[in-house]
């Protein structure tokens, strides 16, 4: 069997390669020229330290987006997410330091982002009402929550075994090191595993996967949950960045999420895109913040710059999607 | 089969209501509202004093703006979420055009409003000639025009506007305060805009089919051009109300508007799958969701839980919205 | 031989018009049984029940002799139906092998999907069709019609299934591939395998089918052994009523030409069309499926602005861009598609027959609610729509009244050219002979009318003359008194060859 399918053409394959995985392309692409051309500018770029700090401070965004790409794959979309990892992280610290074991202070976060967000895929799946309905209310709840639970207060005094995200493993910061150890499970997962499979099913054609034998309500409840979990580790990488935890997280921060996302070539109609590319235009975007400390423009310009390339890719994304639908 | 929007919220979008059962849920809400008010009334005598319902009226006004034309964008089937950067790049504009520029405050106040119009037609245009879907367009412009706000002002503030200027967002005509009066009219305008005129019908007929209103010859790319741009001028007046009321320009201004505006309008019973909602619905959610902050507030409730509770009564009310749109259908 | 699936007294109807009544049919093993009928004849129902997509409201389902209850596709899979959907439920994103075995993969433990084994399956399956070229790793997306149809075959066989469903396999693939499709179907019969096969190509049905069951209306005609019948018979028993007992288009005086095409291009699909109509006159256009007849259509309406060629209306050269344009200058278009193109089906009649109209019911474009209901109320009463009132949701109608409010929308708009696209599809008889007196008055009003139809009767019937579309082109045209059944059909038919042989 392999000796029919192996002789194609290199050609044919880099074809297929570029045409299953052209948005990854185009983002790992654009950060590769970017490092480089900074990288002539300014060799300080690519030292270890500032590459390190430019990765690491973005791992739990790229962590994150992977639950995110999942929901949206689906079809479905969640803003409720920041919230949600500033809640996470906020019991992550205040059970560390109250004492409890290290894995319990790291483990809490996950079944907790786990628990809420599945009540939202039930609200989804079963009382069907809309996901941006849903997460928005999550996240009024959320946010108030926080801020009535914490008052505003930081929590400092966090024990040194805490601090997840300030390890390093085999010499990589931790948040980089898991973050691409989850990115590349999470891809193996989704293309590889029959419930992988079926969650783009749900997202490309609901009625099909159906038909198919697909249950999907319950692939919707399972998205979230895990939607839930990356959540939760991203909350703790976020929340053992500092010596402190703030009681509030980046504003904006899902949106942030959720461009990574769809940046990375999740289709916001749902049924295509991988994991992989999510990671990518997180790292992308973390580049780019430090390029332009690096080649002496202005931080404020920082967000429009950034709203540009969002802006240019989703453009360029729907010129090809136009052209491919000409063609066929 | 369409393979746009939720796939699971697909059959819940054929299941619109009746224009009966659409009164159901102004009905609803509107008890909801009567009690809340009751409630809140009943636990502090705080609550019910002109002044302090006045004082509300005036900090709900620039999330009523943007819910108006949030209402039109909702209808369509569209959603806007670049409105709360539309009104910060509006303020700093504001500041720009007065301080920096040196043009009289009258002109600068113009142009500002002029620049959100200006965001809200390029939203349209990535919307409609791109075909871009507008969560996504205007997740993007949300980015850039924050992005801009925050480059142009490189986070200075923008103080010492002359004292006339304030009169509109902190001053009062016949007692009550300047944007009330200025929300009211604009909410009777757009609600009459919707039901009465033929915009209003396009903007309905659009969102619940987009291609029959197309082949009944609707203008549907005018129509949302119109919508989108509307939304960003709602925007940008609001931020220069806003900066009236706070005395200042700051970047960071609006964040977040996008969403109370959007659980306004989806709390007053329009559809965020298109094709139904009213300008009354929008009114008695905002109302609904200030009478809530304010009055869990008076009550004792810490600041920042109240919001916990808006969150709640989004969820729920829409829960109990599309159960009875259910029964009623059958 | 015993049947292995075997439907009896099968009924159903949907919004109260009947769609199924009372249907007996029954498969063996290894022989291809025929399905035949018309358009809105019942043949869809019957297969989605057999499919267990549908429910029958009343009726019995019969598995080995065994009485069950088909639920779900699930189901029916589970005895062993399989179904090839004619629209492919297909995910475009994944590759051909994961297509074939979605839901139901081989795995390994801890729920993984057995990769390898899952791509040697689909090897052997497709070897099995003889498309040993088609690529078990390459994107469905990428796949020419005929091959996804070969994966659609494949998925089907996967699951080893006794029953095989075919919905009108062949409909939009060329004649080459038409062949190898034939030969699939026989292999799989010769293997024992009972096939349902859906068609209204009659060539293909004779070359195949081993019994033929013809529906009409949704009532069963009869079941013949091949053999015994022939094409003439078959025509007459899925037609039925001789094109006389339809409503007939009543003489009217014709007059000047009101719209005239000349080389009308859009893309590849319309490829240059010439054609007139003068007031009076009704312009029946048949082809196949997929022939240019609805593009023609929606190029003159707007939809898909011309990319080449001349329109010309009342006589003056015209640009129409966008369907205001169309509508502005007289013309009105009944679409084919009836809930997405023609109605707001969640709103009211009322403001559905003034969508069209709203800026003459309008003043500084505030709604003249007054005339708007009177003009629904009119509409109700010259149409006949049977309804409650004018603020009833026209979700609520039945496909014949929802017809009539599309009708009633455009004709409020006073078009001098009414271009009416499958004008009768999917309602009852009942309406549909109202529909057709409608259009014959409409002419004798002085209109043009351009009425694109599937079904031959209808065009023969109603028509003063008849074009014929293939590929794009006008292929044949005749004039009332040349259009017969026997002429157009073998125009059509012949078409078709053509467009499979180049």
């Amino acid at each position: 069997m392999e000796a029919i399918a192996a002789p194609p053409l290199g050609a044919r394959r880099l074809r297929r390669l570029a045409a299953a995985y052209g948005q990854e392309l185009v983002v790992l692409g654009a950060l590769v020229v970017l490092m480089v051309g900074v990288g002539l500018y300014n060799p300080r770029f690519l030292s270890d330290t500032s590459l390190t700090s430019v990765f690491s401070g973005n791992a739990y965004i790229a962590v994150a987006a992977i639950g995110m790409s999942m929901v949206i794959i689906t079809g479905n979309i969640d803003v409720s997410v920041g919230a949600l990892i500033g809640v996470l992280g906020t019991i992550a610290g205040t059970l560390a330091v109250n004492g409890a074991p290290t894995w319990v202070s790291w483990g809490t976060p996950l079944l907790v982002g786990m628990a809420v967000n599945a009540v939202i895929g039930l609200l989804v799946a079963y009382a069907r009402i809309p996901a941006i309905v849903v997460t928005l209310g999550m996240l009024s709840i959320l946010r108030g929550g926080l801020i009535s639970a914490t008052g505003g207060k930081w929590i400092s005094g966090l024990p040194s075994a805490f601090r997840l995200a300030q390890e390093r493993f085999f010499g990589v910061p931790s948040g980089v090191f898991i973050a691409a150890i989850l990115t590349v499970i999470a891809a193996l997962w989704m293309r590889y595993s029959s419930t992988g499979r079926a969650i783009y099913a749900v997202g490309g054609n609901a009625e099909a996967a159906r038909a198919a034998g697909v249950r999907t309500q319950g692939m919707l409840v399972l998205v979230f949950a895990l939607h839930g979990f990356f959540a939760g580790i991203a909350a703790v990488l976020f929340a053992t960045q500092l010596q402190v935890i703030q009681s509030t997280v980046p504003p904006n921060l899902e949106m942030s999420i959720i461009t990574a996302s769809v940046i990375g070539g999740v289709s916001i109609l749902g049924g295509t895109g991988t994991v992989i590319g999510s990671t990518l235009a997180a790292l992308l975007f973390s580049a780019i913040a430090s390029a332009l400390i690096f080649v002496n423009i202005s931080a404020y310009w920082l967000r429009a710059v950034l709203g540009l390339l969002i802006l240019g890719t989703v453009l360029a994304d729907m010129a090809r999607r136009r052209r491919k639908g000409r063609i066929q | 089969m369409s393979v746009a929007g939720s796939a699971e919220g697909r059959p819940a979008a054929g299941r619109r209501l009746s224009p009966r059962s659409l009164l159901r849920h102004e009905s609803v809400l509107l008890v909801l509202v009567v009690i809340t008010l009751a409630m809140l009334a009943h636990q502090s005598d705080r609550f019910f004093t002109t002044d302090n319902l006045l004082n509300q009226g005036r900090l709900m006004a620039e999330v009523g703006f943007a819910s108006l034309t949030m209402t039109f964008v909702i209808i369509t089937g569209g959603i806007d979420l670049s409105v709360g950067s539309i009104l910060g790049l509006g303020a700093i504009m504001l500041g720009v055009f007065w301080k920096n520029v040196g043009l009289p405050l009258p002109v600068a106040m113009v142009l500002a409003v002029a620049v959100g119009g200006v965001c809200g037609l390029v939203n349209g245009l990535i919307i409609t000639r791109f075909r871009v879907p507008p969560l996504i367009a205007t997740l993007a412009t949300l980015s850039l025009y924050r992005g801009l706000a925050e480059g142009i002002s490189e986070s200075r503030s923008v103080r010492g506007y002359p004292e006339w200027f304030f009169r509109l967002g902190q001053g009062d005509v016949f007692g009550v305060p300047t944007q009330v009066w200025i929300l009211v009219l604009a909410a009777i305008f757009g609600a009459l805009v919707l039901s009465r005129t033929t915009f209003g019908r396009a903007t309905y007929a659009l969102g619940a089919n987009e291609t029959a209103a197309r082949f009944s010859g609707v203008a549907v790319d005018r129509t949302k051009l119109l919508i989108y741009t509307a939304s960003g001028l709602a925007a940008s007046l609001a931020s220069v109300i806003f900066v009236s009321r706070v005395s200042t320009t700051r970047s960071d201004m609006g964040t977040g508007l996008e969403l109370d505006a959007i659980t306004a309008v989806v709390l007053g019973g329009t559809s965020i799958f298109g094709g139904r909602g009213t300008i009354a619905g929008t009114v008695l959610g905002l109302v609904l969701i200030q009478a809530l902050r304010n009055g869990l507030a008076l009550s004792g409730v810490k600041g920042d839980g109240t919001i916990m509770v808006i969150g709640a009564v989004l969820i729920l009310a829409i829960l109990v919205s599309n159960m009875l749109g259910r029964d009623g259908d059958g | 031989m015993p049947s292995i699936v075997e439907l009896k007294e099968v009924s159903k109807s949907f919004g109260g018009v009947a769609a199924l009544r009372g249907v007996n049919f029954e498969v063996r093993p290894g022989e291809v049984h025929a399905l035949l009928g018309e358009n809105g004849a019942g043949k869809s129902t019957l297969i989605r029940i057999m499919s267990g997509a549908l429910p029958p409201d009343a009726g019995e389902v019969y598995v080995s002799g065994e009485r069950v209850r088909l639920g779900s596709p699930r189901d029916a899979r589970a005895r062993g139906i399989a179904t090839v959907y004619q629209e492919l439920l297909l995910f475009p994103d994944l590759t051909v092998a994961e297509n074939i075995f979605l839901g139901n993969a081989p795995r390994k433990r801890f729920l993984a999907l057995d990769w390898s084994a899952m791509r040697a399956r689909a090897r052997t399956l497709l070897d099995s069709l003889e498309s040993r070229e088609l690529d078990v790793d390459a994107r469905l997306g990428d796949l020419s019609v005929a091959n996804r149809q070969r994966v659609e075959i494949a998925k089907a066989l996967s699951q080893e299934p006794r029953v095989l469903i075919m919905d009108e396999p062949t409909a939009s693939l060329a004649e080459a591939d038409v062949q190898r499709l034939m030969a699939v179907v026989r292999m799989l019969r010769d293997r024992g395998v009972a096939i349902v096969y859906v068609s209204h190509k009659l060539p293909e049905i004779f070359a195949l089918a081993d019994r033929v069951t013809v529906l009409r209306d949704g009532a069963l005609i009869g079941t013949r052994a091949a053999k015994e019948v022939d094409e003439q018979g078959l025509i007459s028993m899925m037609v039925g009523r001789s094109i006389d007992q339809l409503f007939p288009k009543e003489a009217a005086p014709l007059g000047e030409p009101l719209l005239e095409v000349e080389d009308l291009r859009y893309r590849h699909v319309v490829n240059g069309v010439s054609f007139s109509v003068r007031a009076g006159e009704i312009l029946g256009i048949a082809g196949l499926v997929g022939s240019g007849r609805t593009e023609t259509a929606l190029t003159i309406f707007g939809i898909t602005p011309a990319t080449g060629g001349r329109i010309k209306v009342n006589g003056k050269p015209v640009i129409i861009d966008s369907p205001r344009r169309a509508r502005d200058l007289g013309i009105a278009y009944v679409p084919e598609d009836r809930g997405l193109q023609g109605l707001i089906r969640v709103q009211t009649i009322r403001e559905n027959v003034s969508l069209a109209i709203l800026d003459r019911l309008s003043r500084l474009s505030v709604v003249n609610r007054k005339d708007e209901l009177r003009r629904a109320d009119e509409a109700i009463t010259r149409f006949g729509i049977r309804a409650r009132g004018p603020e009833m949701l026209v979700r609520q109608l039945s496909g014949g009244n929802q017809q009539k409010v599309v009708l009633g929308k455009w004709l409020g708009a006073e078009p001098r050219i009414l271009i009416m696209d499958e004008p009768t599809r999917g309602i009852d008889v009942g309406a549909k002979s109202e529909v057709h007196a409608l259009m014959s008055r409409l002419a004798q009003q002085g209109l043009a009318i351009v009425m694109i139809s599937s079904e031959l009767p209808e065009v023969l019937g109603m028509s003063d003359r008849v074009l014929v579309m293939s590929r794009g082109q006008v292929v044949a045209s005749f004039d009332r008194a040349a259009a017969t059944p026997d002429a157009v059909g073998a125009a059509m038919t012949h078409a078709g060859q053509e467009r499979g042989a180049v």
